[in-house]
C-alpha cells in the first residue's frame, strides 16, 4: 500500500457506511373519490448515521406525509405507489405489517406535534412509559421504572419520580414534549422522526427543547428526521436540509448553504418573505411569494413552482426539471439554478414599498389610548369544600401605557402572560377589575354590551385563527358587509360596492364575494377577517396573534397589507405576537410581558438592544435564528411560568430570572420581596428590574452578526 | 477509553426469520462482517459471520442437485447462527483493552455490546485497530521516535522531559516490552513540530536509552 493512500484512510469512517435512511424516489398518493392524489413525489434524501436532516416546507406540501410513509401510518387510504425506503439498508416498501414490524421493531420512533395527542390522558405516565419496556422487552416492573426515571433525568425533568405519579394534564406543555422525547428514546432508536415537536411551545421552551434534542442526538448517536416549517429551528439542531414544495423536493444542501446561497426560486423566496430579527418596516419590506401551493390533484405540467416563479420561461412549463446535483452536495430542482443564483434578485414593481412615505408620518403626539393600573383578575373557585376565600388568576395585574394615534404596539410574551386577557379587556370582552381605560377621552372600562354602537365601532378585533372566526355558512360578502350596515358606514344601497372596495384593498377581487369560508385558504381567509376589522372605519384595530396560524409566504402578505393599511386609513394597532422578529418588523412600540405585567416597554429599537429587562434578553437569546453568520447568545430560562393564581412576591421574574445573583450585590434577595422599580431610558423606554439601568446598559447585545 | 464510546451504535441486525440467501446480500450489501440476530425489544438470539453463511460441502454431498436448491433456499439465519448462549459479549463500561483480551483469547472478530440483555452495539476488531491508530496520531504529521531503554522505573519520565525541555509538544505516546529482551522497555512517542535531527540530538543525551528507529510521519 502507498504511503499516499495510508494517509487518506479515515479512522472515524471505517464504521458501516449504511446511511440509517435512504429515500430513493419516493411517490405516495392519497385513493379519494375522484381518483388518486399524489401527495409525493420523486422525493429523494438519505440521513447517515448519527445525522440531523431536517425537512422544511410550508403546509400541505407534503412534509408529515413522507414521515408517515416511512413508519407506515399512511391510513386507510394512502399507499406508496413508487420508489423506495431503505432503513438500515433494508427495504420497507412492499413488505407485510409483521414483516415491517420485525425489520423496524423498536428501531424507528416518532415524536408529533403536540404531545398530548401523544400521551394517553387516563394513564399515569409512569405506567405509560414503563409499558414501553415491559411490553416489548419483559423488563420487570421495578427495573422498568428505574429506567424510565433515569431517562426523565436524562431530559432534564424536574423531579423525575413524582412525574412518572402524575398524569398528563398535570404537567406542562414543555414537560410533556420532554416526557413524549423520553419515551421515543427509551428503546435506544436508530432513526427518530420528530415532526414539528416545538411549534407548539413556547420560544424559550422550544430553545431548551432544541437544545435538548441536539445534546441526545449526540449522546445516543440517533439519527433524527426533523420536520418543521422554521428554517431557524431546522437551522438550530440540523445540519443538512431538504427543502419541499408540493410534495417534491426542491433543494437539498447543508443548512448554511441554503441560507447563503440557496439556488432554487422558492428557497430564495422563503429566505425573502420572513422578516429577520432586527429588520424593522422603515427600512425594509417583506416580498411574499405570489400565488399559493398548487393542489396535488392539479399540478402543472412542468416544474411544479413555475406559476409563481419570478424566473420561470418556457421551458419551465413544459419540461418538468430533475432534482440534480449543481455543486458537491447541493441538489436543486430547477432548470436555471446556476443561473439564478448568480441574478440578484430585483422586487417586481408592484411590489417596490415606498418606505419614504413610512418614514414620514411620525411625530403624533395625540394619545388615543391611556391605560393606567388596569387589572383583570378570574375568580378561580376555594380548594375548600365548605367557605374558604375566592382566589384569583390575576391575569393583567397593575398595567399602565398609552397608545399613540397611528402607532402599533406590540405586545409579546410567553403563553398565559396575560397577553390576550389585556386586549379582551380593552375591547369589552373581559370585565377589568381595577384600572382606568380612556380611549379617545371616553372611559371604555364597561363590557361591550353596554357600549354604545359609535364605541364598539371605533374598537374592532382580528383573530388568530380565521377558520373559527368566520360565520362557515354565510359567504364572504355578508360577513363583511354585516359591520357596514350595523355602523351604517355607507348607506345602505352601497353595501356590496364598498364591500368590494373591501376585497380589493385585501387584493381579492369580486369573485370572492359569494364564497364560502371553506372555498378560502387560510391566508384568504384572514385577509376577509382583517376586512371585516376594518369595514367600520375603526380608530383602533387589536390584532391577536393574526399571522402566527399562517405560512411563511402568506404570513409576509398579510403583514404587508396590515401595513398598507394602516398607512391608507390611519388605524392604530395593538398587534400580540410570539415571533419576536415579526413584533420587531411591524411594530413602533413593544411592551414585553410576563405573568400579567409589563417587564419592559419601550421604541422597538429600544427593546432589542441594552439596556435590556432580562427577562427580554431571555427571550431575544430564544429565538431560532437561521443566519450563520449570527451569533446568539445562550441563555435559556429554568422552570415554567409560575402560575397566574400565586404568582411570586416582589418581582414576579425573581424565579426565573439568570441575573439577578451577578448583577445584584446582596445575590438578589431584594428581588424577592420588593416589587422593582420602573426604570426610564431614553424615550419613553421603560424597565421594571432591580438592576439599576447603568448595569443593564452594560450588557453584551444578544445577537451580534460575525462576518 | 471505554466500549461504549467507540463501538457502533445502531448496527445493522436481521430477525432470526431471515433467509440465508437475503442475509448474505444484506451483509455483502452492506459490507459488514458480523450480523447479530435479534427478537423482540432487540434481544441477542445469535450472530451470523460470514463464516456462519458456508454451506457444509458434506452435508450437500448426498443431496441430488434439486435438494440443494431447496435446502438452500430454506435455511433461515436462524438455523446457522451462533445460538446466543455461545456468542461472547461485553458490556459498555468495559475498557477496549479488556474488549480486545476478550477478541484475542477466543479468537474472535467481534463482540456484541450488551446494556441489560439489549443489543446497544458492536464492537469489532477493526473498531479497536481504528483507536490504534487514534492512539499513535497517525492522523497528525510529527516525528515518531522508537527509544529502547532500561525496564525501571522513571525512564519514561527522562525521556519526556528531554521532549519538554525542548518545548515540544507529544502528540502520542505508548510503551511495550522490547521484543526478546525482558530486561528492556521500547517506548514510543510521536512529537509535534519539531526537526528530525534535533529530536535524535536531544534523546541521544538521554542516559542508557538507545534511539532504534526514527521516521518522520
Amino acid at each position: 500500500m502507498s504511503a499516499d493512500l495510508e494517509w487518506t484512510t479515515d479512522m472515524d469512517d471505517h464504521g458501516i457506511k449504511t446511511p440509517i435512511l435512504q429515500v430513493d424516489d419516493l411517490a405516495i398518493s392519497y385513493e379519494t373519490r375522484t381518483g388518486d392524489v399524489p401527495a409525493v413525489r420523486d422525493v429523494s434524501f438519505e440521513i447517515q448515521r448519527g445525522e440531523a436532516h431536517g425537512i422544511v416546507g410550508e403546509s400541505g406540501c407534503g412534509k408529515s406525509t413522507v414521515a408517515f410513509g416511512i413508519v407506515n401510518f399512511l391510513g386507510r387510504n394512502g399507499r406508496i405507489v413508487d420508489g423506495h425506503i431503505l432503513f438500515q439498508g433494508q427495504d420497507l416498501v412492499g413488505r407485510s405489517q409483521e414483516e415491517l414490524r420485525r425489520i423496524r421493531g423498536d428501531r424507528i420512533a416518532m415524536v408529533y406535534q403536540d404531545p398530548m395527542q401523544a400521551l394517553n390522558p387516563s394513564m399515569r405516565l409512569g405506567d405509560q412509559m414503563t409499558e414501553v419496556l415491559t411490553v416489548h422487552r419483559d423488563v420487570e416492573q421495578k427495573k422498568a421504572e428505574e429506567k424510565c426515571i433515569q431517562m426523565l433525568e436524562r431530559v432534564y425533568m424536574p423531579d423525575p419520580a413524582n412525574v412518572m405519579r402524575r398524569y398528563p394534564h398535570q404537567i406542562s406543555g414543555g414537560q410533556q414534549q420532554r416526557v413524549v422525547i423520553a419515551m421515543a428514546l427509551l428503546n435506544d432508536p436508530a432513526l427518530l422522526i420528530m415532526d414539528e415537536p416545538t411549534t407548539a411551545l413556547d420560544v424559550t421552551v422550544e430553545a431548551a427543547v432544541l437544545d435538548l434534542i441536539a445534546e441526545l442526538q449526540r449522546d445516543f448517536d440517533t439519527a433524527i428526521m426533523y420536520i418543521s416549517h422554521n428554517l431557524g429551528v431546522i437551522a438550530r439542531v440540523s445540519t443538512k436540509v431538504g427543502v419541499m414544495y408540493a410534495g417534491e423536493l426542491v433543494e437539498r444542501a447543508s443548512v448554511k448553504d441554503v441560507y447563503l446561497k440557496p439556488y432554487h426560486p422558492y428557497t430564495q423566496g422563503l429566505m425573502r418573505c420572513v422578516p429577520r430579527l432586527g429588520m424593522d418596516k422603515t427600512s425594509s419590506y417583506l416580498y411574499p411569494i405570489p400565488g399559493r401551493v398548487p393542489s396535488p390533484k392539479n399540478l402543472p405540467a412542468g416544474c411544479v413552482y413555475e406559476p409563481r416563479c419570478d424566473y420561470a420561461r418556457e421551458e419551465c412549463r413544459l419540461k418538468k426539471p430533475e432534482l440534480r446535483e449543481i455543486e458537491a452536495d447541493r441538489w436543486a430542482r430547477c432548470h436555471f439554478a446556476e443561473e439564478i443564483a448568480q441574478v440578484s434578485w430585483e422586487p417586481p414593481a408592484d411590489l417596490v414599498p415606498d418606505l419614504a412615505a413610512l418614514e414620514e408620518r411620525d411625530e403624533v403626539t395625540e394619545t388615543i389610548l391611556e391605560i393606567t393600573n388596569a387589572k383583570t383578575y378570574y375568580e378561580a373557585p376555594s380548594k375548600q369544600l365548605i367557605g374558604g376565600e375566592a382566589q384569583y388568576v390575576k391575569a393583567v395585574d397593575d398595567v399602565s401605557f398609552g397608545v399613540k394615534k397611528g402607532q402599533t404596539l406590540g405586545i409579546v410574551g410567553e403563553s398565559g402572560c396575560g397577553k390576550s386577557t389585556l386586549v379582551k379587556t380593552i375591547i369589552g370582552m373581559e370585565e377589568p377589575t381595577g384600572g382606568e381605560f380612556e380611549f379617545m377621552g371616553v372611559d371604555v372600562s364597561s363590557p361591550v354590551s353596554q357600549r354604545d354602537l359609535a364605541l364598539i365601532q371605533e374598537l374592532q378585533m382580528v383573530f388568530q385563527n380565521p377558520d373559527s372566526t368566520l360565520n362557515p355558512s354565510f359567504t364572504v360578502g355578508t360577513q363583511i358587509g354585516r359591520p357596514l350596515r350595523r355602523f351604517k358606514t355607507v348607506p345602505g344601497d352601497q353595501v356590496r360596492a364598498e364591500v368590494v372596495r373591501l376585497l380589493e384593498m385585501m387584493r381579492l377581487n369580486e369573485s370572492y364575494y359569494n364564497r364560502l369560508p371553506r372555498q378560502l385558504s387560510g391566508g384568504e381567509k384572514q385577509r376577509v377577517g382583517i376586512a371585516r376589522a376594518i369595514a367600520g372605519r375603526p380608530e383602533l384595530v387589536l390584532c391577536d396573534e393574526p399571522v402566527s396560524a399562517l405560512d411563511v409566504s402568506v404570513q409576509a402578505a398579510v403583514l404587508n397589507l396590515l401595513l398598507e393599511i394602516q398607512e391608507e386609513i390611519g388605524t392604530t394597532m395593538i398587534f400580540i405576537a410570539h415571533d419576536l422578529s415579526v413584533v420587531r418588523f411591524f411594530c413602533d412600540v413593544i411592551g414585553v410581558m410576563y405573568l400579567g405585567q409589563f417587564a419592559e416597554i419601550g421604541p422597538a429599537e429600544a427593546i432589542y438592544a441594552p439596556p435590556y429587562h432580562p427577562y427580554t434578553e431571555a427571550l431575544l437569546s430564544a429565538v431560532p435564528i437561521p443566519d450563520p453568520s449570527v451569533e446568539q447568545k445562550h441563555i435559556r430560562l429554568s422552570g415554567n411560568v409560575p402560575s397566574a393564581l400565586n404568582p411570586p412576591g416582589g418581582c414576579r421574574f425573581h424565579t426565573r430570572c439568570p441575573r439577578r445573583t451577578e448583577m445584584l450585590s446582596d445575590g438578589g434577595t431584594i428581588c424577592e420581596t420588593e416589587v422593582p422599580p420602573e426604570r426610564t431610558a431614553e424615550d419613553g423606554h421603560r424597565i421594571f428590574c432591580h438592576i439599576p439601568l447603568e448595569d443593564l446598559r452594560q450588557m453584551e447585545p444578544v445577537v451580534t452578526t460575525t462576518e | 477509553m471505554l466500549v461504549k464510546d467507540y463501538m457502533t451504535r445502531h448496527p445493522l441486525m436481521a430477525e432470526p426469520t431471515m433467509s440465508i440467501v437475503e442475509a448474505q446480500r444484506y451483509m455483502g450489501e452492506n459490507d459488514i462482517r458480523h450480523l447479530p440476530v435479534v427478537g423482540d425489544g432487540k434481544r441477542l438470539l445469535g450472530l451470523v459471520t460470514r463464516q456462519s453463511l458456508l454451506v457444509d460441502p458434506g452435508r450437500l454431498g448426498s443431496l441430488d442437485i434439486w435438494e440443494i436448491a431447496g435446502y438452500l433456499s430454506d435455511l433461515t439465519v436462524k438455523d446457522v447462527m451462533v445460538k446466543a448462549d455461545a456468542v461472547v459479549t461485553v458490556e459498555q463500561g468495559v475498557t477496549i483493552e479488556e474488549a480486545a483480551r476478550i477478541m484475542v483469547g477466543k479468537k474472535i472478530g467481534c463482540l456484541p455490546v450488551l446494556g441489560e440483555g439489549i443489543v446497544v452495539g458492536i464492537i469489532t476488531e477493526i473498531d479497536l485497530l481504528a483507536q490504534l491508530m487514534k492512539l499513535m496520531a497517525t492522523q497528525e504529521a510529527g516525528v515518531r521516535v522508537t527509544v529502547r531503554q532500561p525496564n525501571r522505573t522513571g525512564e519514561l519520565a527522562k525521556m519526556v522531559s528531554a521532549i519538554a525541555a525542548q518545548g515540544w509538544g507529544i502528540l502520542a505516546c505508548g510503551g511495550a516490552p522490547a521484543p526478546k529482551d525482558p530486561t528492556k522497555w521500547d517506548a514510543v512517542v510521536k512529537i509535534r513540530n519539531a526537526p528530525r535531527e534535533e529530536v535524535v540530538a536531544a534523546l541521544e543525551t538521554v542516559e542508557d536509552q538507545e534511539i532504534v528507529d526514527v521516521r518522520e510521519v
